[in-house]
């Protein structure tokens, strides 16, 4: 039992010790979490990292082998059946031969908190292919027919499983601009995505998962730390001590290089560093007179890789 | 659980395909049939006119067209789709799908019966008390549940390109073996011990009792009541291990 306090709200989502296994793959191993009202999540991993597992065990689709999932306090399939989960599965597929409208009105009806039909389409812009058949749509078309499917209620808890998947960049945009209207709704939002400046952009809380295990768990900016996420690169003239900027505080990597620059003995100097301002002012306590200095931040896509990296590296 | 039940039916009734062969040619095969004989002409043993016969036969064909097609095929799909995951997001009830299905290939099963009857009045002068009319129609329409059974038990059973060659397979030879084409006492021997243990021979003598104001053989009900609750019973428990699979 952990002593720590914990917030006085029933959480959305708890995962306890939960594994699955399919053959001798686990695809879900020993995962623990919680989600709270109002959290906007991202469940960022590669293919195969198990995030469908994941989002299936948490709806009920998977049983898990070993631990508990629970939803606002009871059953998957207790959440759903009260309204309170709207889900648009990566594997959820259309009933064909009937048209958008009629499959939306189907949602509404089965929803116990239902939304107006035309509204639901107008917010997720289907509203004007509302008569074509389901089997004659776009693949960006049918993720917004399943947003709507999504969201034909009010749920307390909408559920993504890559959602922009099939979508050019500008229908990718729209989207989310409209998934942030349902988080700015108070609503729990939980979506999986590769696309890690999605999850950067988008979610408050941002889970790292590889292998089925969650690897990291904070906000965007707190992940990009956890990887030694600031890049700080200027050039040297004359010999450099190597030995002593590495002992820098805060350092994930150096290298030294030639700066090919007609001056001739300049080299340039890149560190990765956890804590760029404490790096920087050490460095210059090492008396040395860097130019051309240049502190910047590392897109989350490289502060994944390095975290999934130094994982692997700890496994062989 | 009735909005997909609506829309499940508007979408079978937009099928012009599922439509011809679920309601149309049924009635079709009995007019060729019934052609090749005279009006007068009696089937073996039975003490029936041809076209007397042949109506039962045809229309238990056309229900069992209807349920039978109308759920196997469409529930192996939509599960290899993932609708049926997308239902399960909803408050439906698991057993509602299947029942939706079932209950919009009734109603699809029950004109099929109805124009093959019409058919048979119109064209093949076939003549019976009122009282038989409603319950051939109540009896042939009720007895295609155990098809309907069957259907959902092929869907949960079968995937992909299996599940049509399977069906096809199983109806046809439930339709030939059992009689429904042409009369079991034609064949030879072996098949005629063969048919009279299978559910659609079963269920057309349920007809042709009605036509001869007898009672129905208890023999008949029992094999249809034992294939029901194997078709119901398998279905039931495909459904639940594809439901702990999906």
């Amino acid at each position: 039992m952990t002593t720590t306090a914990a917030p006085a709200t029933t959480p959305v989502v708890g995962f306890d010790q939960v594994s699955k296994t399919y053959g001798s793959v686990r695809a879900v191993d020993g995962l623990s979490l919680r989600l709270y009202p109002g959290e906007t999540v991202a469940l960022l991993g590669p293919n195969g990292a198990g995030k469908s597992t994941t989002l299936d065990l948490l709806l009920g689709l998977k049983h898990p082998d070993t631990g508990t999932v629970s939803l606002f306090g009871g059953s998957p399939r207790e959440a759903i059946v009260a309204g309170r989960v709207g889900a648009m599965l990566q594997s959820g597929g259309l009933m064909d031969e009937v048209t958008v409208e009629e499959l939306v009105k189907l949602f509404c009806s089965l929803h116990p908190k239902p939304y107006k039909a035309a509204d639901v389409m107008a917010r997720a812009g289907i509203a004007q292919i509302a008569d074509r058949k389901v089997n004659k749509l776009s693949g960006g078309q049918v993720q917004r027919v399943r947003f709507a499917l999504a969201t034909a209620g009010d749920s307390d808890l909408i559920i993504l499983d890559e959602p922009t998947t099939g979508m050019d960049v500008s229908a990718r945009q729209a989207f989310w601009a409209t998934m942030r209207e349902q988080a700015d709704q108070g609503r729990t939002v939980l979506f999986a995505t590769h696309y890690l400046e999605e999850a950067d952009a988008i979610a408050d809380r941002v889970l790292v998962l590889h292998r089925g295990r969650l690897l990291a768990d904070g906000t965007a900016a707190e992940i990009k730390a956890k990887a030694g996420s600031r890049r700080v690169s200027f050039d040297l003239e004359g010999g450099i001590d190597e030995a002593a900027l590495r002992a820098l505080p805060f350092l994930t990597s150096v290298t030294v290089s030639n700066s090919g620059s007609a001056a001739g003995s300049g080299q340039t100097v890149r560190i990765q560093s956890s804590d760029a301002d404490a790096t920087v002012h050490a460095l210059y306590g090492l008396g040395v007179y860097p130019r051309n200095l240049e502190v910047a931040g590392l897109g989350l896509e490289q502060a994944f890789v390095a975290i999934t990296e130094a994982e692997e590296a700890k496994q062989s | 659980m009735n909005a997909l039940i609506k829309l499940e039916l508007a979408r079978a009734l937009r099928n012009k395909k599922f439509l011809f062969f679920s309601v149309l040619y049924p009635a079709i095969l009995f007019l060729i049939f019934s052609s090749s004989s005279g009006s007068n002409q009696k089937v073996d043993d039975t003490g029936q006119t041809v076209a007397t016969y042949l109506m039962v036969s045809m229309a238990s064909f056309g229900a069992l067209t209807a349920v039978l097609m109308g759920n196997s095929e469409r529930i192996a799909k939509e599960r290899e789709s993932g609708w049926v995951r997308q239902l399960r997001m909803t408050t439906l009830p698991g057993r509602g799908y299947v029942l939706a299905k079932t209950a919009s290939a009734a109603v699809v099963s029950l004109p099929s019966i109805i124009v093959v009857f019409a058919a048979a009045a119109v064209i093949k002068q076939v003549r019976l008390d009122a009282w038989q009319w409603l319950a051939l129609t109540g009896v042939i329409w009720a007895g295609s549940l155990v098809f309907a059974a069957l259907g959902v038990a092929l869907g949960y059973l079968a995937s992909g390109d299996a599940v049509r060659p399977i069906t096809m397979i199983v109806y046809f030879g439930l339709s030939i073996l059992g009689g429904l084409w042409m009369p079991s006492t034609t064949f030879p021997k072996i098949l005629q011990d063969i048919a009279k243990w299978l559910p659609t021979h079963a269920y057309a003598a349920l007809g042709r009792a009605i036509e001869q104001s007898q009672a129905p053989s208890t023999t008949d009900i029992a094999i249809l009541a034992g294939y029901f609750v194997l078709f119901a019973g398998g279905a039931a428990w495909l459904y639940r291990k594809d439901t702990l699979k999906a």
